[in-house]
């Protein structure tokens, strides 16, 4: 069997997290020489492993020299080079404790599907045909400045079956506390940008509009963002939340 | 038998009692994503283990992939370096490209509880001999200078094992020598 296939059915079958910095496959190794060591970690091998052999220890020059690094989703552009229109995504959060006050210091986490339907998680879920094994694409996490507001640049969601266009949002408290789970809905109809879109590639025969959504189906009118521009230029989307801080 | 050619995995365990600053640094900021995480999949906060959350919510196992973002940039920082796994000379050589991050166990008012994995697989290596408990290996992209290739003996042990293996086609002319 090809390795490339071989890997490929191994990590389709994968239970948790495969990351591909480059593939494995036979033709995209990079060489490295056979004494390659200039640096190394300190320590001793296995103390965490519980490793009850006997190796030797590490002989090195000591490094490297971790530093403090956020998680991958904290960052306001998150398309990792994926292709679509333009989006601006801008979400005010404010605080329904505080007459409706705005909420600075809240993280706020979004995703949403590619212009193709489908969302970066490894595993298939038997609803989406394409396994996207690795990184954390159209993922993101912003902390809200004095105005409440949240900044992201992403691309135009795509749709898949039984969901109308939508964002995924939760909004955290300061200390990482969950203060709401809840999604974003779209205009739809004649001069929209949904309509605009008509769904990139696959058209929008089947598509679920959001009377049809059962998330959206109980009424959209706070979930539903404003969304301006076009497919030339990008579009803007704008959206406010109250949550209970 | 002609060399093979294999992919070896080290799984690398941190927990709390873990000590060097990469390590520790993993841990820490491993739990906190999962504390976020989590609360995707127990919105009621009725559970607290994530043996709990795996066992009674559905798509929960979407957790190893949520809170891999919290490690990866501490996994580039390596620049595809396998930590710990030395040769029998005591120096770090195998190189990754690929890595799998995993839970093992967590408790969101526990953080003593939470055990992480690293699964790093090394790039391909030749396997030409075994010595004892020791492998003889060289690098797969290595290309023989004047018949010579350099080696590296790397010993078996608790926590590493081979991930993939390749032999070659009996007519491919790879290897042969």
């Amino acid at each position: 069997m090809e390795r490339k296939h071989f890997l490929k059915s191994l990590l389709l079958g994968a239970a948790s997290t495969p990351v591909l910095l480059s593939a494995c496959g036979k033709d995209t190794v990079s060489p490295t020489s056979g004494t390659s060591t200039t640096s190394g970690t300190t320590g001793t091998t296995g103390t965490t492993s519980g490793s009850g052999s006997c190796t030797v220890a590490p002989t090195e020059t000591e490094g490297p020299f971790p530093t403090k690094t956020p998680a991958s989703y904290v960052r306001s552009n998150i398309t990792d080079g994926k292709t679509g229109y333009a989006l601006t995504i801008t979400i005010t959060v404010n605080n329904s404790n505080a007459s409706c006050a705005a909420l600075a210091g809240a993280l706020v986490d979004i995703w949403h599907c590619d212009a193709e339907g489908n969302y970066s998680e490894y595993g298939g879920t038997g609803m989406q045909a394409t396994n996207y094994q690795s990184v954390h694409f159209l993922r993101g996490r912003q902390v809200t400045n004095a105005a409440g507001q949240v900044t992201f640049t992403s691309i135009f969601p795509g749709w898949y079956s039984g969901r109308a266009t939508h964002i995924h949002v939760h909004v955290y408290s300061a200390t990482g506390t969950s203060l709401k789970v809840t999604q974003i809905a779209f205009p739809e109809g004649s001069g929209t940008a949904v309509a605009a879109v008509n769904g990139y590639a696959k058209g929008l025969s089947g598509y679920t509009s959001n009377a049809s959504d059962n998330v959206f189906s109980d009424g959209v009118a706070l979930e539903l963002a404003t969304v301006t521009g076009s497919t030339l230029a990008g579009f803007q989307l704008a959206w406010a939340l109250a949550v209970p801080a | 038998m002609p060399d093979r050619t294999i992919c070896l995995c080290y799984r690398k365990i941190i927990d709390a009692s873990s000590t060097r600053p990469w390590d520790k640094l993993v841990w820490d900021d491993s739990y906190a994503e999962f504390r976020l995480q989590a609360q995707n999949f127990n919105p009621e906060n009725r559970y607290r283990s994530f043996g709990e959350i795996l066992h009674y919510v559905p798509g929960a196992e979407r957790l190893h992939f949520l809170v891999s973002g919290a490690v990866t940039g501490y996994v580039q920082q390596l620049n595809e370096r396998m930590p710990d796994i030395l040769n029998n000379l005591g120096r770090h050589f195998l190189r990754f490209e690929r890595f799998q991050f995993e839970l093992i166990n967590s408790d969101l008012q526990d953080k003593s509880k939470h055990q992480v994995a690293i699964n790093f697989v090394s790039t391909p290596l030749r396997w030409h001999d075994t010595v004892g408990q020791l492998l003889l290996v060289s690098e797969a992209a290595a290309v023989p200078a004047a018949g010579e290739m350099l080696t590296h003996l790397v010993q078996l042990q608790p926590f590493l094992s081979i991930y993939s293996i390749q032999t070659p086609e009996p007519h491919a002319p790879a290897n042969a020598g």
